[in-house]
């Protein structure tokens, strides 16, 4: 290892990655980012569907080319165990014994099936952090239902409580509590099972059954009910305390593409200031919106007359003048604003430009927390499908290279 | 904006101190209320993000209540706060400079939870839920297509602000314990909400074009939400891989007596090993048309006579992937979370009378084995544990908190 990776939080915590998708496998990069070696376990037999999925590198093909796989998996190194093949869990066993965490969003099936539950760890790794990340928890009458992001963003009252309510719920457009609700919660639960071990010498398991990570994000909702029996429904963009509170369409831009404009006003000051900046429009002077309270009772006449501004403006400018007038106002940015008209991330340096053998310099998140002694940061792009398996077979796995052909010809390794 | 972070540390174990301004966190006004009571003491929303914490107020506009402030600061490992651009810069300008308190204090880990970060062109913005949303590529992927982008309900920016904050709360402190330097962790909400885009920024870099909004998505039967007779679910049947497929659908409808005339093979032919890329070929899809719209209809008929935990239950029985759009109260009420015990029951103090208020309190996000989340007192009243942690802990003589208390800096 080098200095720098020396230096970072986790440097020297090895972790067997047997997660994939989403969930597992960002909370796996997370701890790569801050210096754990983390191998992921792939195989031909089942490969991973983020790897097959979209979006993939134009004019290429194969395991290797898809981003969507790739920002998730960077840092780690690859190694090819199909766990079907007689002799595999032999070769899993000698990967997690030399592992501290192990992790895993497999089902509870497949966890028993290939005797990965955290007892079977624990016969030859009884200080081992098995975290796992089960749907529906590793027990309970829903135990075995199937569930995907897609489908948990319903199940735990995100789509209810998100679009217009007069309209049908709207979801989110993206399988959302897979990218920082699950795996983070995840990682904050490993690191403080690692506290505790680095404390006590004891390990332990974490399950994080998704639906209830999720569900805990929704807790002020889900006490309403159980407190004073109301079931609260969406509200659009709208607020209960804040308004105007919404997002509101801008003048397109010279290609056609839509704009718009999120402004959140939360105090007089702010209303005061957003009256300013917008003096050349109907709404500041009219009196049904001096006070919180009736401009709530006037909200459908007041976004409309609000929309009437900012229709001829241009967002971004329109954004700044806002926001130095002392109101919460942001572009509602689209994926090319992210990417390469917003400054400020580029000055910070969130995204990371990485050079990856198939698809060239490639657009990777950055950390999703920045440490300001110990930053971390990507240490390697995605690795290639099965790209360390004889690295971590001698190095980590102490097989001689005969031991990892005799492997390879009996189809564990590839 | 920053409750979850602490109560994540909380759940964990640590001992949470919340430290409010004199009359306490202004967020303390925020809705849901306890039997829908507006007050300072009866806020459902400040109870559930701070059940298990403790409570002083001091305040930081007072020569004494900043000293006080640092010397508590002493007795901790770790410092949360989500101070506003402006509020940072006065506080530095009268004398809380987090550098120096680094300084002075090796290995303390001081956490700062910010809209856009400490540097950068947009450092000084304000933020709130929704414009984090907005700023973070989020909003404009959710919401219907021929309406506004929309924000994602549960103020979900904050939350991933609290996530991101306390791993890196967690990373700084193991590296703090492990040699001795702590540091200053930085949240950006910006940031941290942003790598929920997905694919569209990945989409963006490597084929030039945005991702657009796709709603409730109704184009393939079986993929979409549906509604049923007691409101929605939805339902992903039809892909490779994700359970069980098209067929078992039609197996189910056609025991109820409702496969009409899916059961002509065409149907299971079709969508068993349906293509996607179909949608791109407008002959083709023309072609198909005709099997799409009916399947769609006797599928939405089927559906809609069911309740959505009928068709979650008895769906998820025959592997298709089906899920309850949830409510609040399908989610109070699933006996699966009850079976699990995941609620915690807790009793908490109010301003409204002697008696507490008995709740039902949502419970933690993980479970660790040996070291099970705890939550073993209810969210503090405004400076309630003055005395507990200025005299016993801190070591202020009870003399000096009079004063101190006369001042108004306590």
């Amino acid at each position: 290892m080098t200095d720098s990776t020396n230096s970072q939080p986790l440097a020297g915590v090895r972790v067997a990655d047997f997660s994939w998708f989403g969930a597992g496998p960002i909370a796996g990069r997370t701890l790569a980012d801050f210096g754990a070696d983390v191998v992921r376990v792939e195989s031909e037999a089942r490969v991973d569907g983020l790897r097959l999925g979209q979006p993939q590198k134009p004019g290429k093909s194969g395991y290797n080319v898809c981003a969507y796989f790739n920002n998730f998996n960077a840092g780690k190194r690859s190694l090819l165990l199909n766990m079907s093949a007689e002799g595999a869990r032999e070769v899993a066993m000698r990967l997690i014994a030399s592992s501290d965490i192990f992790l895993s969003n497999l089902t509870p099936r497949v966890i028993s099936r290939w005797g990965l539950t955290y007892e079977d760890l624990c016969e030859i790794k009884p200080d081992i952090i098995a975290a796992y990340q089960p749907m529906q928890g590793l027990w309970g009458p829903h135990r075995d239902f199937l569930g995907f992001g897609a489908v948990l963003t319903p199940t735990t009252g995100i789509s209810h409580l998100s679009g217009e309510p007069e309209r049908r719920p709207v979801g989110v457009g993206t399988n959302y509590p897979d990218y920082v609700v699950n795996p983070g919660h995840t990682v904050v639960a490993i690191l403080a099972a690692l506290r505790h071990r680095r404390r006590t010498g004891q390990g332990q398991r974490v399950e994080l059954a998704q639906i209830e990570s999720v569900a805990a994000t929704m807790g002020p909702a889900l006490l309403d009910y159980t407190a004073n029996g109301v079931n609260q429904i969406r509200r659009g963009n709208r607020s209960s305390w804040q308004c105007p509170h919404g997002i509101y369409r801008c003048r397109d831009d010279a290609n056609g593409r839509e704009r718009w404009i999120a402004i959140a006003i939360s105090d007089d000051v702010q209303w005061d200031a957003l009256c300013t900046t917008a003096e050349a429009a109907s709404f500041p002077a009219d009196e049904r919106f001096g006070t919180l309270l009736s401009r709530r009772r006037h909200e459908d006449e007041l976004n409309a007359m609000i929309s009437d501004w900012t229709a001829t403006s241009e967002a971004s400018d329109l954004a700044e003048r806002l926001q130095s007038a002392g109101v919460a106002a942001s572009v509602v940015h689209d994926a090319e604003d992210m990417c390469e008209h917003e400054e400020h991330l580029a000055e910070r340096g969130f995204y990371a430009y990485l050079d990856h053998p198939e698809t060239g310099i490639s657009l990777y998140d950055g950390p999703i927390v920045k440490l300001h002694e110990t930053p971390g940061g990507l240490s390697a792009p995605a690795p290639l499908f099965g790209e360390h398996t004889f690295e971590v077979a001698t190095e980590r796995l102490g097989y001689s290279a005969d031991e990892v052909a005799e492997l390879t010809a009996a189809g564990v390794l590839s | 904006m920053g409750w979850y972070a602490g109560k994540l540390l909380s759940d964990l174990g640590a001992d949470v101190i919340k430290v409010e301004p004199p009359g306490g966190d202004p967020s303390r006004g925020r809705a849901p209320f306890w039997q829908g009571r507006a007050g300072r003491e009866t806020s459902l929303r400040f109870w559930y993000f701070n059940a298990g914490k403790r409570s002083v107020t001091v305040d930081l506009e007072q020569h004494d209540g900043r000293w006080l402030f640092t010397e508590l600061v002493k007795t901790a490992d770790i410092v949360l706060e989500s101070w506003t651009a402006a509020e940072r810069g006065h506080h530095e300008a009268v004398g809380l400079d987090v550098d120096r308190l680094l300084a002075d204090q090796p290995a303390l880990v001081w956490v700062s939870i910010t809209g856009f970060g400490l540097d950068g062109p947009k450092s000084g913005w304000q933020v709130t839920d929704l414009i984090a949303q907005a700023a973070s590529g989020i909003a404009t992927l959710a919401g219907y297509p021929d309406g506004s982008p929309m924000r994602i309900g549960g103020n979900q920016a904050y939350i991933a602000a609290g996530i991101s904050a306390a791993q890196g709360a967690m990373l700084a402190l193991l590296q703090a314990e492990a040699t001795g330097s702590g540091q200053r962790v930085e949240t950006s909400i910006q940031e941290a909400m942003s790598i929920c885009q997905e694919t569209a920024h990945l989409q963006w870099d490597f084929q030039g074009t945005s991702r657009e909004r796709i709603g409730e998505q109704h184009r393939i039967p079986g993929i979409g939400t549906y509604q049923t007779r007691d409101g929605y679910i939805y339902s992903m049947v039809g892909i490779p891989g994700f359970g069980a497929p098209w067929s078992e659908l039609i197996r189910w409808m056609e025991e109820e007596g409702q496969a009409e005339d899916l059961t002509d093979p065409k149907y299971a032919e079709t969508f068993d090993n349906f293509n996607l890329r179909i949608f791109l070929i407008e002959e083709e899809l023309a072609k198909l048309a005709p099997i799409l719209e009916r399947a769609q209809a006797v599928l939405s008929k089927f559906y809609a006579g069911k309740t959505s935990l009928e068709l979650y239950e008895q769906g998820q029985g025959r592997r298709l992937l089906i899920g309850q759009v949830a409510t609040p109260a399908d989610i109070g009420n699933s006996q699966h979370l009850a079976a699990r015990e995941w609620w915690l029951e807790l009793d908490q103090p109010t301003t409204l009378g002697a008696e507490p208020a008995h709740l039902r309190l949502p419970g933690p996000p993980y479970r660790l084995s040996e070291t099970p989340a705890a939550i073993d007192r209810p969210a503090p009243m405004i400076g309630e544990h003055h005395q507990a942690i200025w005299v016993d802990e801190v070591g202020i003589s009870a003399e000096d908190l009079i004063t101190f208390a006369g001042e108004g800096a306590i």
